[in-house]
C-alpha cells in the first residue's frame, strides 16, 4: 500500500514541476535591447499605450491611498468637505483612539470570527462541490454548475429578500420546518449569539460559486495521465485526491485562500442588508463600522485611520498565508 | 468578494472634494427673476417625479424660466447631496430633510431664506423650525409630516373598544385587549431597535415632556421625563404587547392587513399605501392622536426647499419657491401627492378641511415637535437608538440607559 502511494506522488510532483516549467518558458526567450535605435520610440509606443492605465491608477487609486493617509492624520470632519485645507494635523490621535474605542474592538472581533470560521467553510465547501462537480454526476453538471455560481452573480439586494425569508423567524422557511415538527424556530437575526452566524452562512452561500469555479478550473489542468497512473497503481478515490488533487492543487487552494480572507476581512453587504450591525453590534464589522463614522458622522479623519489598520491587518495576514501556504515540498 | 477596493472607497469620494473645490467658487453676477434662464432643481423620490409636472405648469405660466428638475432617489440623495456641495456644484434649489438641515447649513453652503417675501407666521411652527439654524433660516417648508397612531377599528369593536385611546394608559390597555380579545399576535409594532429607532421613540419622549438637548444645548435625555418614556417604551416589549426584535426596514403594514399588528405609529404617506394596496381594509382602519401622557406631542418631520449660496439665480429661484409654498401651490401639490401641506392656509378649504382623518395630521402638526438642526444630529440620535434598544432588550435599566446616553451625548454637543 505504502509504495503505491509514494510512487503515485512522485508522478505528481513530476507533472506538477513541468506544468511549472512550461508556464515558465515562453518568457525566457526574449532577449531585450537588441537595436539601440528603436529604443526611443519603443519607449515612447510603451509610454502611450501606458497612459490609459497610468492616468486612471493615479487618479482613482493612487491619490485617494495617499489621500486617506494624510487624512488619517488629521481631524477631518463635516466642515472640511467644503474647506479641506482647514483641517488640523493631528499625528497619530486618530490611531490611539482606535485602540481604546469600544465599539471599534468589537468590530475587530467580530471581523475575526467572521474570517476565522467562514474562510475554512467557504474553502472545504467550495472543495468538495468543486470534486463532485468534476467527476460523477455527468448529465447534470452543468445544471449544478450553474446553480452552485448563480449566487456570485446574483445581486446582494435579491440574496437578502430570500435569506429574509428563509430566516425569518415568524413565517420564513426554517420557521415553517420547525413548526412541521412542534417547535419554534430561533430569532436567527435578532438573537445576538445566532445572527453572525447567519450571515456566515449566507456569506458562505453567496461565495461558494467563486471557490468553486476556481478549484474546477484546477482540478481540469490537472493532467489525466497523472490520475490514469495513480489508478494503475491501485490508488482509490480518496488517496487520489489526497495524493494527487490536493497537492497539484496546492497554488489553487492557496490563491482561494487569501481572495476569500481578503473578502471576509472586508466584509460589509451581509451586515449592512440584513442587520445593519445589530442586535447590539453583534455584526458590526470593521468595514460597516468605518462607513458609518465616515459617511454618516463624517469622522473623516478617524474613519481614514480605521482603513489603514484594516490594510495592514489585511496585509500581514496575506503575508503570513503566502509563507505558510507556499508549496515546501520542492 | 471583489472588495479589494472598499477600503480606499473613503478616500474617493474626499479625494473629488479636493480636487474639485479649489475650481468650485461662486458663479459671479446674478441673473434678475425676468431674464431668460434655466433653474435647476433637485427633488427626492416620490416628490421628484411629481416635482417634474408642476414645473412644467410654472413654465407655462412663466415663458422665460426653464426648469430643469432632476428627481434623485432618496437613499442617495444624502451622499449626492454632499457630493455636490463638496465639489461647489449644488442645484439652484434643493429639497432638504429636516435632519440634512444642520448638516448643510454648517458645510456653508446654504442661502438664508428672505423673510421678507416667506413669513414664518404663514407655516406650522414646527414646519418652518426644520428649516431654521441657530435662529437663522435657511429652508423654506414645503411639506410637512408628523406621527400618528393608525389602529384597526375593526378589531378593536372586537376586543370591545369603540374609543380611540387617550392616553398612555388608555393605549397600553387597548393593546392588551386587541391581543387578548381579538385575536391580534401582538397588541402595537414599536420599533425594539436598531438605525432610528428613536423616530418611534419621540411621540412617548415629547409627550412625557423630554426632550434629547435642551433649547441651550444641554443633553437632557435623563430627565425624569425622558426615563418614565423610556420605561413605558420598554415595558410594551417586556409585557410582550410589541414585537422584540424586527428587521431592518420592517414595514408592519402587512401585518397591519392580517391583524398580527392592529396598532402602529407612522406619518400621513401609510393612509395612502393603505387605500393602494389594501383596499379591503377600507373602513377597518383609522387615525388618533399620539395618546397623551403630559401632553400629546409628536415628532414633526418633513421637507424643506432651500437655495444654493453659489446659485446666480436666487431671484428666480425665489420666485419658483414661492409657487410652490404659497396656500394656492401647495393645495394643488396635496393634490398631486397627499403630501401635507406646510402652510396651514391651505388647510382652510378642500378635502384638507373637511376629512376627519387628515384633521388629526393637521392638530398633531399643530404642536409637533421638530428635532434640533444639529450638524451632527445623526450621530447624537444614534446614542439615543442605542439607549431605546438597551431598555427593550433589557439589558439595561431605563435610568442606566438614560445616564449612559446623556453622557455621550455631552460628549458630541459639548
Amino acid at each position: 500500500m505504502s509504495t503505491t502511494s509514494t510512487k503515485t506522488e512522485k508522478v505528481a510532483r513530476a507533472a506538477g514541476v513541468r506544468a511549472a516549467t512550461g508556464s515558465a518558458g515562453p518568457g525566457r526567450g526574449r532577449k531585450q535591447g537588441s537595436k539601440r535605435g528603436s529604443m526611443g520610440v519603443q519607449n515612447f509606443a510603451g509610454w502611450l499605450f501606458s497612459t490609459p492605465f497610468l492616468v486612471l491608477f493615479t487618479v482613482f487609486m493612487a491619490f485617494p491611498i495617499v489621500a486617506t493617509l494624510l487624512m488619517s492624520f488629521t481631524d477631518f470632519g463635516l466642515r472640511n468637505v467644503t474647506h479641506p485645507l482647514e483641517a488640523n494635523f493631528i499625528g497619530f490621535e486618530n490611531y490611539t483612539k482606535l485602540f481604546s474605542d469600544e465599539k471599534f474592538l468589537k468590530a475587530l472581533f467580530n471581523t475575526a470570527y467572521f474570517v476565522v470560521i467562514g474562510v475554512p467553510l467557504t474553502i472545504l465547501l467550495g472543495l468538495v462541490v468543486a470534486v463532485l462537480l468534476n467527476n460523477g454526476i455527468d448529465r447534470a453538471r452543468t445544471f449544478f454548475r450553474v446553480g452552485f455560481y448563480a449566487p456570485v452573480v446574483t445581486s446582494i439586494v435579491a440574496v437578502a429578500v430570500v435569506w429574509r425569508f428563509v430566516l425569518d423567524p415568524s413565517d420564513g422557511l426554517i420557521a415553517g420546518l420547525f413548526s412541521e415538527v412542534g417547535l419554534t424556530a430561533p430569532d436567527f437575526l435578532g438573537d445576538e449569539k445566532l445572527a453572525m452566524p447567519s450571515l456566515i452562512a449566507m456569506a458562505v452561500w453567496r461565495n461558494l460559486g467563486t471557490v468553486m469555479v476556481l478549484f474546477i478550473a484546477g482540478l481540469q489542468a490537472i493532467p489525466t495521465e497523472v490520475r490514469e497512473a495513480a489508478k494503475l497503481d491501485g490508488a482509490g478515490m480518496w488517496q487520489e485526491f489526497r495524493a494527487i488533487t490536493v497537492p497539484l492543487l496546492r497554488p489553487t487552494l492557496l490563491y482561494a485562500t487569501v481572495i476569500t480572507t481578503i473578502g471576509y476581512l472586508n466584509v460589509f453587504e451581509e451586515p449592512f442588508v440584513m442587520t445593519q450591525g445589530g442586535p447590539s453590534d453583534s455584526t458590526l464589522t470593521v468595514s460597516l463600522d468605518m462607513y458609518r463614522e465616515g459617511f454618516n458622522f463624517f469622522h473623516m479623519g478617524y474613519a481614514s485611520a480605521m482603513a489603514y489598520v484594516l490594510f495592514v491587518v489585511i496585509m500581514g495576514i496575506t503575508v503570513l498565508q503566502l509563507r505558510l501556504l507556499k508549496d515546501n515540498t520542492k | 468578494m471583489h472588495r479589494a477596493a472598499r477600503t480606499a472607497s473613503v478616500a474617493t469620494a474626499l479625494a473629488t472634494a479636493f480636487a474639485v473645490t479649489a475650481c468650485g467658487s461662486s458663479a459671479g453676477g446674478e441673473v434678475a427673476a425676468d431674464k431668460k434662464q434655466t433653474l435647476t432643481v433637485w427633488a427626492m423620490g416620490a416628490e421628484g417625479e411629481k416635482l417634474v409636472d408642476v414645473a412644467k405648469e410654472y413654465e407655462k405660466a412663466n415663458p422665460n424660466i426653464t426648469v430643469k428638475v432632476t428627481p434623485v432617489g432618496w437613499d442617495v440623495a444624502h451622499q449626492k447631496l454632499v457630493a455636490a456641495a463638496a465639489a461647489g456644484k449644488m442645484p439652484d434649489v434643493a429639497q432638504m430633510g429636516g435632519s440634512y438641515m444642520g448638516e448643510f447649513a454648517e458645510l456653508g453652503v446654504l442661502e438664508p431664506v428672505d423673510t421678507k417675501t416667506f413669513d414664518e407666521k404663514d407655516f406650522f411652527p414646527a414646519g418652518w423650525q426644520q428649516g431654521e439654524v441657530e435662529g437663522e433660516a435657511y429652508g423654506v417648508p414645503w411639506y410637512v409630516d408628523t406621527r400618528v397612531l393608525y389602529y384597526r377599528t375593526d378589531l378593536a369593536k372586537k376586543a370591545g373598544i369603540t374609543k380611540a385611546p387617550a392616553d398612555w394608559k388608555g393605549l397600553r390597555a387597548m393593546a392588551s385587549a386587541l391581543q387578548d380579545k381579538a385575536d391580534s399576535k401582538w397588541g402595537i409594532y414599536m420599533q425594539p431597535r436598531g438605525l432610528d429607532t428613536v423616530q418611534s421613540f419621540y411621540p412617548f419622549l415629547y409627550s412625557a415632556g423630554g426632550e434629547i438637548v435642551d433649547k441651550d444645548g444641554t443633553p437632557v435625555i435623563d430627565s425624569p421625563a425622558a426615563v418614565k418614556a423610556f420605561k413605558e417604551y420598554g415595558d410594551y416589549v417586556k409585557q410582550g404587547l410589541s414585537m422584540k426584535s424586527s428587521q431592518p426596514g420592517y414595514d408592519p403594514l402587512k401585518d397591519f392587513n392580517t391583524g398580527d399588528v392592529p396598532m402602529f405609529f407612522s406619518g400621513p404617506w401609510i393612509s395612502t399605501l393603505i387605500k393602494d394596496q389594501y383596499p379591503d381594509l377600507k373602513g377597518k382602519w383609522a387615525v388618533a392622536p399620539v395618546p397623551a401622557d403630559k401632553t400629546s406631542t409628536s415628532m414633526a418631520g418633513g421637507s424643506s426647499l432651500v437655495v444654493s449660496k453659489d446659485s446666480s439665480h436666487k431671484a428666480a429661484a425665489k420666485e419658483f419657491i414661492k409657487y410652490l409654498t404659497d396656500a394656492k401651490g401647495q393645495t394643488d401639490w396635496f393634490e398631486r401627492t397627499s403630501d401635507l401641506p406646510a402652510n396651514t392656509e391651505a388647510w382652510k378649504t378642500g378635502e384638507l378641511a373637511d376629512s376627519p382623518s387628515l384633521q388629526v395630521f393637521k392638530k398633531q402638526m399643530e404642536t409637533a415637535k421638530s428635532s434640533p438642526t444639529l450638524a451632527n444630529w445623526t450621530e447624537v440620535t444614534s446614542k439615543v437608538d442605542a439607549a431605546v434598544e438597551s431598555v427593550t432588550q433589557g439589558k439595561a435599566s431605563p435610568e442606566d440607559a438614560a445616564k449612559k446616553a446623556k453622557s455621550e451625548i455631552e460628549s458630541l454637543v459639548k
